[in-house]
């Protein structure tokens, strides 16, 4: 019921990319307008759906270890949030790229970039759906915490603002190579790089930090050189350098950029070469 | 951002270098460098795993060069201490001057000074400084006031303490780095392996050192539970007593609920089981059965003499199907061969060979591991992590903005309000809402 409702979403968000290019190019008010009830509609029943996967899994924990008092109850929800194998990370990633776009930066999200913010969610969703083992499994004893929900949440949240500023970037480089009337201006897409560098800054520095805390509690070590984190701390030295440069040593446009492109390609790896080619303590994604 | 080299005179070249953000950058490319080597290099094993993996001579050059423990050799360790020498650096240098702008909040003078953005002009008669005041506060916030002769002036600073802000964030990075090194220096990591019904009162520290607790520990009972039979795991779960001076404390840990005593932190990190006596398995061959116990690890005739067992491991809760033997069938000629024998389910698993086997009984006890530690440099990081946020919130989300409104009654009676402000850092949103501030200062002028 759950992947079915997903796989419309995935066709809903694909439907708002193609309606938002439309819109630009016969620069159309009312297909733009179309196009953004169409995403708000998809996150609509992306949230639903993740909602009740959430239930699900917490009826299915509640099966294993009936919880009567509502503290335990409340502990139990907490821990079954739905954000503990590699398909409900990739759902819940989908999730935060429409999710920010749409309430953090709502005044860009609109022609090429809301198409490719509405294709990349619609990308992610249909590989977790073909791709990946959709089964609900009960948790394994090294995740059940409290710090599970934070953790996860932050670092995709830091991840979805990432790719923002990755697509952003993409644009602004078409822009600069060949100038388009229709993509916005440079100064307001080299604005739009650093601002959701930033969020995703927070939120992976919140992201690794949470991260550090609750090692300390799971396996006595706030930090251990697994891959994971050893990357994402590489991510970060990125766009620590990104702001760097631009804050301190004035570096706009192009070059700010290509950094937001290559942090990109470290938080890809971060996510999903880490995964994939290295093993370690976050092996349970896979 | 506390990095640039600010002052016009630098002092010396040594000081130069170090508040350069040239070498912060350097710095974080090698520890990138340093970083992805190990992770794409095994760390930790034995060298002739590298040998092995690498051949002769690659192998000994990567052990030597300290590359297989990577993280605790000069190649990480010199760039890090030099990255926090450069912190430091920049800290120093330029957290005074941050201080003193804090601590000089805009004036009259200095808000007069500011560039000038825009005019707006008010026809004479009506007084419209309660309309200005109300725009203001709606607009910016509260603002201050001041009359000067023949001119008022509304003025707020916003962001003040912003300054602070990237030296917060680095501040924040010192005393985590301080708190890795106390971490190393005055810290106590170990493990203690403990059998069930056991009493301990010491733990192993590096792989030789045996270090006395000056408490005991006994492991009362180990658990661990599946979520169903061939399922996964569901919880490890150790029951432990501590006893000082006559004194028992009794707890349970297990994973994510580590249990502190005496000081020192005790995580789950791992579990066994042992046999404690020769297993007793029934064999069937053809019409013949008997039974027959088989010590661990030891090669036992099987009655009819078609081969030997040898009972490899056991397991106290194999999967979840309870106890279990690995066995090892090797028939006269050929390999042996290696199956599961599960003592409550008999029915479970292939076994080859012509025999048949199913075990009486797998006398067992579990041992646990745990991770014992000591960190007093965790209170430093976790200081850091907090120092984090205001850090972050002030350098980025409480933007500089300074503006002034002057008012003035010009000759014809009429009143000209004159725009000025900056923001040196955020153009784009100073811009946007000085259009915004200036098209609200126009409204209700009739024209």
């Amino acid at each position: 019921m759950i992947s079915q409702i997903l796989g419309g979403v995935m066709l809903i968000y694909l439907l708002a990319a193609i309606l938002f290019l439309m819109a630009e190019l016969w620069s159309s008010a009312r297909l733009k307008g179309l196009g953004r009830v169409t995403l708000w509609l998809g996150l609509g029943l992306h949230t639903g759906a993740l909602l009740g996967r959430w239930w699900a899994s917490y009826h299915l924990a509640l099966g294993h270890s009936p919880a009567a008092a509502w503290a335990d109850k409340l502990q139990l929800i907490i821990i079954q949030v739905p954000l503990s194998n590699f398909y409900e990370s990739l759902i819940f990633f989908a999730w935060c790229l429409p999710a920010l776009g749409l309430l953090s930066f709502r005044r860009y999200l609109q022609g090429y970039l809301g198409a490719l913010v509405a294709l990349l969610a619609s990308l992610l969703l249909a590989y977790a759906s073909f791709g990946v083992d959709s089964h609900i499994k009960p948790l394994m004893p090294a995740l059940k915490s409290n710090w599970l929900l934070i953790h996860v949440v932050t670092a995709f949240l830091g991840y979805a603002a990432f790719t923002l500023a990755f697509g952003t970037a993409i644009l602004y480089l078409l822009q600069e190579r060949r100038p388009r009337p229709s993509l916005p201006p440079l100064a307001q897409l080299d604005s739009l790089i650093y601002r959701t560098t930033v969020l995703g800054f927070l939120m992976l520095t919140l992201g690794i930090a949470t991260g550090a805390v609750w090692a300390e509690t799971a396996w006595g070590r706030y930090w251990s050189w697994d891959p994971k984190e050893t990357w994402s701390l590489i991510t970060w030295f990125i766009y620590a350098a990104l702001l760097h440069a631009r804050l301190l040593k004035g570096w706009h446009g192009r070059r700010i950029a290509w950094l937001a492109v290559l942090g990109f390609m470290a938080v890809l790896f971060t996510y999903f070469g880490v995964s994939f080619l290295l093993s370690g303590l976050h092996s349970y994604l896979t | 951002m506390s990095a640039t080299r600010i002052h016009s005179q630098p002092k010396s070249w040594l000081w130069g270098t170090l508040t350069s953000i040239r070498l912060t950058v350097f710095l974080l490319l090698i520890l990138a460098g340093v970083a992805i080597i190990g992770t794409v290099l095994p760390q930790n094993q034995p060298p002739n795993q590298y040998v092995s993996r690498y051949g002769e001579v690659w192998g000994q050059l990567l052990w030597l060069g300290g590359f297989t423990q990577v993280y605790s050799s000069p190649w990480f360790l010199g760039p890090i201490s030099l990255l926090a020498a450069n912190i430091l650096a920049c800290v120093v240098h330029g957290l005074p001057q941050a201080i003193k702008r804090v601590r000089q909040p805009l004036t009259v003078e200095a808000a007069l000074a500011l560039p000038e953005r825009g005019q707006v002009t008010w026809p004479a008669g009506v007084d419209p400084q309660p309309l200005i005041a109300a725009t203001l506060s709606r607009e910016l916030g509260r603002c201050r006031q001041a009359t000067l002769p023949g001119q008022t002036v509304y003025f707020l600073e916003k962001g003040r303490f912003r300054p602070v802000g990237p030296y917060l964030i680095h501040i924040a990075l010192l005393l985590i780095l301080a708190g890795g090194l106390i971490g190393k220096f005055w810290g106590v990591d170990g493990k203690l392996a403990i059998d069930q019904g056991e009493v301990a009162g010491a733990f192993q520290v590096g792989s030789r050192v045996e270090k006395p607790l000056n408490f005991q520990v006994r492991l009362d009972k180990f658990q661990v539970s599946y979520y169903e039979p061939g399922g996964s795991p569901k919880e490890f779960r150790s029951d432990l007593t501590f006893m000082q001076d006559g004194r028992e404390v009794r707890v349970t840990c297990r994973v994510n609920e580590p249990v502190t005593f005496g000081g020192l932190t005790f995580y789950q990190s791992s579990y066994g089981t042992q046999a404690t006596g020769p297993i007793r398995l029934k064999v069937q061959l053809g019409d013949l059965s008997e039974s027959i116990e088989a010590p661990l690890r030891q090669p036992t005739d099987l009655p009819g003499g078609r081969g030997q067992i040898i009972p490899m491991k056991v397991d106290g809760n194999f999967q979840g199907y309870g106890p279990a033997v690995l066995l090892a069938f090797s028939p006269g000629s050929g390999h042996p061969q290696v199956f599961w024998i599960l003592k409550d389910r008999p029915e479970l698993g292939d076994q080859p060979g012509p025999y048949r086997f199913t075990a009486e009984s797998i006398p067992f006890g579990y041992y646990s591991v745990f991770q014992v530690k000591h960190d007093p440099g965790v209170a430093w990081v976790y200081a850091g992590f907090l120092l984090f946020l205001p850090g972050l919130y002030l350098a980025f989300f409480r933007p500089v903005e300074r503006w002034a409104l002057v008012v003035a009654k010009t000759p014809k009676g009429k009143w000209q309000g004159r725009l000025l402000g900056a923001s040196p850092r955020h153009r784009e949103e100073f811009a946007a809402r000085q259009e915004r501030l200036l098209m609200e200062l126009k409204r209700g002028i009739p024209s």
